[in-house]
């Protein structure tokens, strides 16, 4: 079976690999995309440092809340002076005497839709000026990243069902090419077991260098790509060290499991009788 | 000839040859009883009827019939690789149709089966074609050697131990599948068509051997179309036609002799 079946695997486990990486890219990315939803409250001029820090607390204190950052006024003048000089605007605000903008208390959400609550308690609060209405928007992106997260793992499990069928029947063809071994065998009483056993032993052996082969070539295209998607890994909070663990334990899972059903299958036509 | 069973004195020479006891076969069990046996395949057609055949230990008996007379569909029964749809096939005492799946393999190492084909694996010596029908059997390899080698100095095959099949002649190819129906001992030999594809030479080298496998105490039941031969032997001869025995008479010939 060897050389045609571990070509065949090695060229299907890529496929999976590239089609895994790239959705877990998306989820990556989609995943980004929800944490930029925050709740932000804008707080009165004549908030003390001590009540902006007693809501700070409070808030924070909130089950639905990963963090709270307070933005006051100054810091918000430079952000939006950093802003327009991004996108190559001319400054407008040198021409006031004072800084028009209010400080402000930014809350990040451990689950994106859990918005309500937070925006209520920081409404409640008389030093907050105005909570900024994000339902829309939360809705709008959250029906974009579920469609695409359902679409991304549609895909990815028709690609492994495709991987699946034709490894399987590229290993039926090594095992049909012997059926007359296998008929030797079984006339001169060897029990099911026994026929199995070397081709499910040669399913594994191939699932396990087609793995390795595959792993292999990834390797040796990492560099070459991460330089390339650099930019990608620093925006996204993705950690290259877990992605590799969980791609070869993906690649050795998937080659050799469908080596060792691939075979199992095969043999199976010829024994049952 | 008779159909009797064969004597003690006969019995003692076989397990010198091929090393192994059959005190736990008895004497008066057949080895191979049909009864009623009727075959049809799914496709409706009647291969088998009726058919009932009763083997006795040490029996030499010749399977004729035309083309398409059921002698293979009879041997598949043997085998198990089909079941009767009515009927029993007993074979050493064992009724094949309510024989658990995991114990069809132990039922066919009572069995020798011989083709008209050779069916040997190219890859392999024929020392090591011999050996494969006991490795899979899980003999120990120390078990293995010795019983090889006396196999195949019974067939002739000493000087060809290390030979692979493509380098040998048919007849000793057929040899080969001989040893190797041989070596696990077995109750039975079926032989089918086993010289069909030689020279009348070498064909009545291969019964020669036979018989004398037979002699030493082995059941041959051997299925053919060779006519002379047939004749010539005057063994037991079953004939079949359209799925039925219509002739089962020792020391026939071929053909029907009114």
């Amino acid at each position: 079976m060897s050389l045609a079946a571990t070509a065949t695997m090695v060229l299907m486990l890529l496929l999976l690999a590239g089609f895994w990486i790239i959705q877990t890219g998306l989820l990556a990315g989609l995943q980004f995309t929800e944490q930029k939803v925050e709740v932000v409250g804008y707080l009165q001029t004549t908030a003390t440092t001590n009540q902006i820090a007693t809501l700070q607390a409070e808030i924070a204190a909130m089950p639905e809340v990963a963090n709270v950052t307070y933005v006051d006024r100054d810091t918000a003048l430079q952000r939006f002076r950093a802003s327009m000089a991004a996108q190559g605007r001319e400054d407008l605000t040198q021409y006031l005497d004072s800084n028009p903008l209010y400080g402000s208390l930014e809350v990040k959400l451990v689950d994106p839709t859990n918005f309500g609550r937070v925006g209520d308690a920081l409404r409640a609060d008389p030093i907050v000026r105005n909570v900024i209405n994000i339902e829309d928007l939360v809705e709008r992106v959250l029906t974009v990243t579920n469609v695409l997260r359902t679409a991304g793992t549609v895909v990815l499990l028709i690609v492994g069902i495709i991987v699946l069928f034709i490894i399987v029947n590229t290993i039926r063809l090594a095992v049909v090419a012997r059926a007359e071994e296998i008929e030797i065998m079984r006339l001169v009483g060897a029990s099911d077991a026994f026929i199995r056993w070397p081709f499910v032993f040669e399913g594994a052996m191939v699932g396990l260098f087609g793995s390795l082969l595959t792993l292999g070539i990834l390797a040796a295209a990492a560099d070459p790509i991460s330089g390339f998607m650099a930019d990608f890994f620093r925006v996204l909070p993705l950690q290259f060290g877990s992605l590799t663990r969980d791609l070869i334990a993906l690649v050795l899972g998937a080659g050799v499991g469908l080596g060792v059903l691939g075979s199992w299958l095969s043999v199976r036509t010829y024994l049952i009788r | 000839m008779t159909i009797a069973p064969a004597p003690r004195q006969v019995r003692s020479i076989r397990s010198r040859v091929l090393g192994r006891n059959h005190d736990q076969a008895k004497p008066e069990r057949p080895v191979l009883v049909l009864h009623d046996v009727t075959k049809q395949y799914p496709n409706g057609k009647l291969a088998l009827r009726e058919v009932d055949l009763i083997i006795p230990e040490g029996d030499f008996v010749f399977l004729v019939g035309p083309s398409g007379a059921g002698k293979s569909t009879l041997i598949k029964l043997l085998i198990r690789d089909e079941l009767p749809t009515r009927g029993e096939v007993v074979l050493d005492g064992q009724d094949l149709a309510h024989l658990p799946r995991r114990q069809v393999p132990r039922m066919r190492r009572k069995i020798g089966i011989i083709f008209q084909d050779f069916k040997l694996l190219p890859t392999k010596t024929v020392w090591e074609n011999v050996a494969f029908a006991l490795e899979v059997t899980g003999t120990s390899r120390s078990q293995i050697r010795p019983a090889v080698d006396r196999v195949l100095a019974l067939v002739g095959l000493t000087e060809q131990a290390e030979q692979v099949p493509s380098q040998l002649s048919g007849g000793e190819q057929q040899r080969t599948a001989i040893a190797r129906a041989l070596v696990h001992d077995p109750r039975l030999i079926i032989a089918d068509e086993p010289t069909g594809n030689l020279d009348p030479l070498i064909s009545w080298e291969i019964i020669q051997l036979l018989l004398r496998i037979n002699e030493l105490g082995v059941t041959v039941m051997m299925a053919t179309h060779n006519a002379q031969v047939v004749t010539a032997l005057r063994k037991r001869v079953v004939a079949l036609e359209e799925g039925r025995v219509i002739r089962d008479e020792v020391g026939g010939a071929y053909h029907r002799e009114d």
